[in-house]
């Protein structure tokens, strides 16, 4: 019998159970926050990690794309300025945080926290005003 | 005239639109673009910001005595007319 083993998501620290086949090499979506991921056999474990093959661009554009289809979400005519600001982010503090927040932390990683947990269906979108209800 | 004070980040649109909304009325104000200060300054400012707003997200509108939190037109203009 095949026991559930979850993966953990280095971008939303959350972990996830994969319903399809593991391959080594094999590009994932991590259902929590849209990011795309590739499997890697460590020991006898599966982790996921983040695709070394694409440039910072190509990598939030594509976890932003995944997130708003997952969520049924929706972008306006900010979201090329947010991914500018977002790409100004990584460039100056290492990874996509919010470009409207302060704190270059984890849980401001884009889709920040908040955003994950539903501020989009609260208040119609996101802080930042990438994603739309 | 109100006193309009700003407070931005660089990389944030909706703070770009908050700067465009009183150059396109004329109205006068400053700002402060938070995250490009220098370190000191900027943990100063932040705090002042969080004290004011009760966040640390951006931008901070402050016409008069009133403090808008986010880019709000019609909190701006209501803001304004009071």
């Amino acid at each position: 019998m095949n026991q559930v083993e979850k993966i953990f998501c280095p971008v939303c620290q959350v972990s996830f159970v994969v319903g399809e086949e593991k391959e080594a090499g094999k590009r994932i979506i991590c259902p929590v926050c849209g990011a795309v991921l590739v499997l890697e056999k460590d020991n006898t474990a599966w982790i996921a990690k983040r695709p070394m093959d694409l440039t910072p661009e190509e990598e939030i554009r594509m976890r932003i794309e995944n997130f708003a289809r997952l969520r049924g979400y929706r972008f306006n005519e900010l979201k090329e300025p947010l991914v500018q600001g977002l790409l100004k982010k990584y460039e100056r503090y290492g990874d996509f945080y919010c470009p409207c927040k302060i704190d270059n932390i984890p849980e401001n990683v884009c889709p920040c926290l908040e955003t994950r947990q539903g501020s989009v269906e609260r208040n119609g979108r996101c802080h930042c005003g990438l994603f739309w209800k | 005239m109100k006193e309009v004070m700003l407070y931005t980040l660089s990389t944030c649109p909706f703070c770009k639109m908050a700067k465009e909304y009183f150059e396109n009325h004329h109205i006068p104000y400053r700002f402060v673009d938070v995250d490009l200060l220098e370190p000191e300054e900027r943990e100063k400012t932040v705090a002042k910001v969080q004290e004011i707003s009760g966040r640390r997200a951006f931008p901070v509108i402050v016409i008069g005595n009133q403090v808008i939190v986010g880019y709000d037109e019609v909190g701006i203009g209501e803001a304004l007319q009071e």
